[in-house]
């Protein structure tokens, strides 16, 4: 079979750019976009991705991690009295005021008061053994690498929090907020820090670990069905992170914005990608004809019209794909708060291959002007 | 080619087309004007049929009707025993693609390939096998003389060689009936002399109807047969007189 959709695609590539650019684009735009919102949005819940808890129990209905009310010690009871649980530990969250050494006024800033023990689970993924070894001194914090400029302090240097001094023992990175900047300090520390007087000694969050190959979700059902030691919910580690980030994106009006420019994305993108190709087919129609006329089946035109469309559409993606993965390095190393997990990725360049297929589809129609008897005028 | 006469011979008077009162009416607007009046015709195999005339005679609607291209408001037209008229639009395609070859006036040739893929390209819908489509499309194109531009673009080729390529396009069809509109106008009178030889050599060899419609004079010479139309209507159907007589027997 001649392969008329790929080398008329290679000999005409300038009539093709523009439509492989608007579906690179407009699949490019989709990714960062997804990119972006996925990281910011994710950054709600670094508390739940970056530790190794499978369960967390917290004040009933919470919305999102950092809407925490204190919770009675009792939890801690209950939750090391399932079979399937093997490890509990208290998580602190206490909502501060940062005052640096230099002149950057108040900071709202997050303590997570965590159990710095070697062995604990919350930001086991972020803080290295000897890095959180270093949060059993009095007063020690550890900020996010990113945020010693708005905080205006350096490693070593010393602030106040909610007037008491602290004293930064190092950095991490991965630690960003959403809404402000997140101070990982012990729980000791943490519960210096903590002025409110109601909620003396309560701890925000109890996280649990289940015995290896049991179901997370099946230990919170169960855990779920009574109230004897105090009001509280039990979430998996997944549900509360994705609660968390749906939370903040809804809440902020940036689920409806990111719908909707990926709805204009798409509409730009395929009347660039239409247009074109039906320029395309127009251009060649006279050929079209004369091969219809030779008894060549409209399908089988169709079919060359579609291959186009599939053809711009792989090189689009191709193009994306390529600059996508440049961005995101470059993200990453500047601490962009960047994420794309695959399945996100692979919706992204579907759609963007959808639109080239739409294209295509909008294109075929032209064909119908492809009358051999035209050709005999 | 497999279907090659040995002798120079012309029309085996085998009656391959048959049109009987044809009529067909355009209409724009208001305006209803009938281009083809109750028009019947029978064109021979092995022959080049010339139909000559004015532009708007109507006879390039009779060339769409005859090959299939467009349907007659009433009338008959039987091709090859079948009739088209009862034919649906899927089969009167499936028709053109195992009988019929077309010449146009534009060369119609995709600009992306080369010759030898423009005349492969529709063999190969057409359900041969790869080295039959190979074989038959360069064979072609050594018919009409192109054998050592097979390679060549449409843009490396002079407009007289495009015509060839288009002409070899159809050649490769072995088809019964080839249907030429106006092939010579876009071309110089070398290249015009060049291209209804070949069409007639065609008509000849390989025993195919071949119908042209053209208003050029130069043709008339070269046709085994001419019809004159004006207003829809055949005025007359001679033998023309031609430099060529001893190949072109009398009727």
């Amino acid at each position: 079979m001649v392969a008329l959709a790929r080398k008329t695609l290679i000999y005409e590539w300038r009539r093709f750019l523009p439509a492989i650019l608007a579906v690179g684009f407009a699949s490019l735009l989709q990714l960062l976009q997804a990119a972006l919102v996925m990281g910011i949005f994710g950054s709600a819940s670094v508390y739940i991705t970056r530790s190794s808890a499978d369960l967390w129990a917290g004040y009933p209905g919470t919305q999102s991690v950092n809407l925490g009310r204190p919770i009675s010690e009792d939890v801690a009871m209950r939750l090391r009295m399932d079979p399937d649980v093997v490890k509990v530990e208290p998580f602190r969250w206490v909502d501060a005021d940062w005052r640096g050494p230099s002149d950057t006024g108040g900071v709202s800033v997050f303590v997570s008061g965590i159990d710095a023990r070697p062995d604990g689970m919350m930001f086991s993924r972020v803080l290295p053994p000897a890095l959180r070894a270093r949060l059993s001194e009095p007063g020690a914090v550890i900020v996010d690498e990113a945020d010693l400029d708005s905080l205006g302090v350096s490693i070593g240097g010393t602030a106040a929090i909610n007037g008491q001094r602290v004293k930064v023992v190092g950095v991490s990175k991965g630690l960003r907020a959403l809404g402000g900047v997140n101070i990982v300090a012990s729980l000791e520390t943490a519960r210096v820090l903590d002025v409110s007087p109601d909620d003396a000694g309560m701890m925000t969050y109890f996280i649990a670990k289940v015995r290896p190959g049991v179901k997370p979700r099946i230990v919170a059902k169960r855990l779920n069905g009574s109230n004897a030691f105090g009001p509280y919910t039990v979430w998996t580690a997944n549900a509360f992170a994705r609660e968390s980030s749906l939370y903040w994106m809804f809440d902020t009006g940036a689920g409806a914005g990111v719908l909707f420019l990926a709805g204009i994305v798409f509409l730009v993108g395929s009347v660039i990608t239409s247009q074109t190709l039906i320029a395309a087919v127009i251009g060649s129609i006279r050929e079209y004809a004369t091969l219809n006329a030779l008894g060549v089946g409209r399908g089988s035109l169709r079919k060359v019209v579609m291959e186009q469309a599939f053809w711009v559409g792989a090189l689009g993606l191709v193009c994306s794909i390529v600059i996508g993965l440049i961005l995101l390095v470059i993200a990453k190393n500047r601490s962009v708060p960047m994420e794309l997990h695959p399945i996100t990725a692979i919706t992204c360049l579907a759609l963007s291959m959808a639109l080239a297929i739409v294209s295509g589809l909008a294109a075929v129609r032209t064909l119908r002007r492809a009358d051999p008897a035209s050709l005999l005028r | 080619m497999s279907m090659s006469l040995s002798a120079p011979t012309t029309a085996t008077n085998t009656v391959t087309l048959h049109a009987r009162s044809v009529r067909k009416t355009f209409v724009s607007g208001r305006i209803e004007s009938t281009v083809l009046h109750d028009l019947t015709l029978d064109v021979q195999a092995g022959a080049l049929t010339l139909i000559s005339g004015p532009s708007g005679c109507g006879k390039s609607t009779l060339l769409a009707i005859l090959s299939g291209l467009q349907s007659a408001d009433s009338g008959q037209v039987h091709a090859l025993g079948h009739d088209l008229s009862g034919l649906s639009a899927r089969a009167l395609e499936s028709f053109r693609l195992q009988h019929t070859g077309f010449v146009f006036q534009g060369f119609n040739l995709f600009p992306a390939l080369t010759a030898l893929e423009q005349v492969e390209l529709p063999l190969s819908y057409m359900g041969l096998a790869k080295d039959v489509v190979r074989k038959r499309a360069v064979d072609s194109l050594e018919e009409v003389g192109l054998g050592p531009r097979m390679r060549l673009l449409p843009s490396e080729l002079s407009g007289g060689e495009k015509q060839r390529v288009a002409i070899a396009r159809a050649l490769a069809k072995e088809p019964e009936l080839l249907f030429a509109d106006e092939p010579t106008s876009a071309l110089d009178a070398a290249n015009g002399q060049i291209v209804i030889d070949i069409l007639h050599r065609i008509a000849r060899t390989h025993g195919t109807t071949v119908l042209c419609v053209s208003h050029d004079p130069r043709l008339v010479h070269h046709a085994d047969r001419v019809l004159a139309m004006e207003d829809g209507r055949i005025l007359s159907d001679h033998v023309p007189p031609s430099p060529l007589a001893t190949a072109t027997e009398p009727r």
